[in-house]
């Protein structure tokens, strides 16, 4: 009992009654104002589905994968979702190891409520045979550094996670028809999530006597307040849910104050996650056409533009409008890139590129420190300077093999040089649809 | 004859590393070590009040949390945990802290072959950060033997699958192997000649697990003077932990 005693961290009155005294002037220990969030990156792992959201000082690391089971009874056309939290003891002392304690629950019921009952991912899409295979799928929240605000930063950990995840495609075949069949990502291109919209979390703590709010509470805050507020939101003005449990009374038109203030904080979050998601579709989308190391000649440019053009209808089918087009442009990039043997220092700093000679250890560690600290800006700039070298190079492509995949795929890019508008995204798909159909005939 | 590797790499060529200290702000010590595409985050805890049960209080106690990427807690975690335990009770000073225990917490990021090596590097990265007092520094490989037998080192998560066998080895670092030349050969043939930690998978036959131990020898003293430049690249500066 004593060592217990003794290992535990305690705020000391000095420091409670500084930040009390702090928040009567409207100021934060760490300089931020009552409603400022920390600053928040969101980088992704290297596999589908995994994300680091860092709020902060805290940090979550968010995995999610899928598997194939049977549904629940009274749901016999609905997948699964389920959400795992790990309150891991490299966080803080406090957190043990084994059975989660009553913080980890709620946070997991916090997260859970916000996705599940709010429909914000379409589980109907999981199904594959009604009443006996559905997907299920399993989002695990590791908290790795407790420095305050866990519920905040493990939901947008779970919605990066889950808006990069991508589940194997499945067929049905077999003698009887009734055999599921699932791809491995090398034969067909994996699907994403459905996902509606983005329920996002905003926390606010009452401290004091006269119940000063604040909102995303350091770890030091949370020690000292009185009473938690988490309001679940989305863009479109939706509550998806709200959780007091206990703690401070506090008056309704602060209660309304709060919701308020999350609906603007829940537009600002919504847009970093989307940003941080989108660009790392686009090097995704570069490294995959790298898993592919055929070698670089002419009867291959064909097959891997059929590839190529098989990962494009699938991003088509789960992106928006300006993404597609994007996608567009960086698949052709890459494909014309190996044609023309150009050697890119892309992906992320311990991927191996097979196209670059083999370097010894210490060129690899130089670059290495100097890309430690890779930022998805210096992809971006990567991804302009090739896009400037398309226009030469698409020509190139189209003397030396005119199959009739490039020249859809060129068409593509003329529609984009016109004013976009619905149609223009819709005829694309159509063809892309019928030539494909084409094609698995054949082949 | 010669196996081609994903990515060119030649038989005896590791995937690149890197390590980074000080990447928690509430562990006492943390670090984040990545091979290739392995990565493993390790946090120190300690040393804390007390030991556990049936543990010797004479001595500092080391106790290993193995948390995987996804999944429940099985055998597997509890064998490595074992291993990671045994492997830095070895290097640790055990009698400089009698009576406490220091917590090592293990988080695996993404596992692509070579697991255990990637995390005892990155446990001892994380102990250095914490200033836990060693003995030495530990440095482990992993090598693979094909069929036709010939000895791959630091394989990926595909070739372990493939490979006949595979041994993860550990081999004790001290400050010897990182002097130049200025050392007495035998003082660091002493040291080296150690082998902490062995681990094989797969059969494999005598004299090929001795040139998987000479192959591994023979990579120790520039993997460690790789660890320890990263190591001490990092600030110096560095403020208490102990709130």
């Amino acid at each position: 009992m004593e060592q217990r005693l003794a290992n535990s961290w305690r705020m000391t009155v000095n420091e409670k009654n500084f930040i009390q005294t702090a928040l009567l002037s409207d100021l934060r220990t760490d300089g931020r104002g009552p409603f400022d969030y920390r600053n928040l990156t969101i980088q992704f792992g290297s596999e589908d589905g995994s994300s680091e959201v860092q709020l902060g000082q805290t940090r979550i690391m968010g995995f999610v994968t899928s598997q194939l089971v049977q549904p629940y009874r009274d749901r016999p056309n609905e997948g699964t979702l389920a959400i795992f939290t790990e309150f891991s003891p490299m966080a803080d002392p406090s957190f043990e190891v084994g059975r989660p304690g009553e913080s980890a629950v709620e946070l997991g019921r916090i997260v859970d409520r916000g996705l599940r009952e709010s429909r914000a991912i379409d589980t109907e899409s999981l199904c594959v045979v009604a009443g006996k295979w559905v997907w299920s799928i399993r989002i695990d929240l590791h908290i790795l550094d407790n420095g305050g605000n866990l519920v905040d930063a493990a939901n947008i950990a779970a919605l990066a996670a889950l808006l990069t995840f991508r589940r194997p495609e499945c067929t049905l075949g077999g003698e009887d028809g009734q055999e599921v069949i699932i791809h491995p990502p090398e034969v067909r291109e994996p699907l994403a999530l459905i996902v509606h919209h983005l329920p996002i979390a905003v926390t606010f703590a009452f401290i004091g006597n006269e119940s000063r709010v604040i909102i995303d509470p350091s770890h030091f805050e949370e020690a000292v307040m009185g009473g938690k507020l988490t309001a679940t939101l989305n863009t479109n003005g939706d509550i998806c849910a709200i959780q007091k449990a206990g703690g401070e009374g506090v008056m309704q038109s602060v209660v309304m104050q709060c919701l308020r203030i999350a609906s603007v904080k829940a537009a600002d979050v919504t847009g970093k996650i989307k940003k941080a998601v989108e660009s790392y579709k686009t090097i995704r989308d570069l490294k995959n056409i790298k898993r592919h190391p055929d070698s670089v000649d002419i009867n291959n440019i064909s097959k891997d533009m059929e590839k190529s053009k098989l990962e494009l209808e699938k991003t088509i089918d789960s992106q928006t409008n300006d993404m597609e087009i994007e996608s567009h442009s960086s698949k052709k990039d890459e494909s014309s890139w190996r044609h023309s043997k150009h050697k890119a220092v892309i992906g992320r700093p311990s991927s191996w590129d097979p196209y670059t000679k083999v370097a010894d250890a210490d060129e690899l560690k130089a670059t290495l420190a100097s890309r430690a600290v890779a930022t998805p800006d210096l992809k971006t700039d990567v991804m302009s300077h090739e896009k400037q070298e398309l226009n030469v190079l698409v020509d190139t492509l189209r003397d030396a093999d005119p199959s009739p995949l490039l020249l859809v795929a060129a068409e593509a890019r003329e529609e984009k040089n016109k004013a976009k508008t619905l149609l223009d995204a819709v005829k694309p798909k159509h063809k892309r649809k019928k030539k494909n159909l084409s094609n698995s005939n054949g082949s | 004859m010669d196996i081609e590797r994903a990515g060119g790499r030649g038989a005896n060529q590791l995937r690149p590393i890197d390590c980074f200290r000080d990447v928690l702000s509430r562990a006492h010590g943390s670090a984040s070590c990545s091979q290739g595409e392995t990565r493993v985050l390790a946090a120190v805890f300690g040393p804390k009040a007390g030991t556990k049960k049936n543990e010797n209080p004479e001595k500092a106690c080391i106790e290993v949390i193995w948390k995987p990427k996804t999944g429940q807690i099985g055998k597997t975690e509890k064998e490595l945990e074992m291993i990671l335990k045994r492997t830095l009770q070895n290097i640790c000073l055990l009698s400089v802290h009698p009576n406490t225990t220091t917590s090592i917490i293990v988080q695996v990021v993404h596992d692509d072959g070579s697991l255990l090596p990637c995390a005892i590097h990155a446990t001892c990265a994380a102990l250095v950060d914490a200033g836990i007092p060693l003995k030495s520094l530990a440095v482990s490989l992993c090598c693979c033997l094909t069929e036709s037998g010939q000895i791959l080192l630091d394989p990926s998560k595909l070739e372990e699958q493939k490979m006949k066998a595979f041994v993860c080895l550990v081999f004790p670092s001290s400050v010897n192997s990182v002097l130049p030349e200025e050392s007495t050969p035998a003082t660091t043939k002493s040291t080296e000649q150690e082998i902490i930690t062995s681990l094989t998978h797969g059969v494999m036959t005598v004299d090929d697990y001795f040139h998987c131990v000479e192959q591994g020898r023979a990579a120790v003293a520039p993997l460690s003077n790789i660890l320890k430049k990263k190591m001490r690249s990092q600030s110096a500066g560095k403020s208490s932990k102990a709130a």
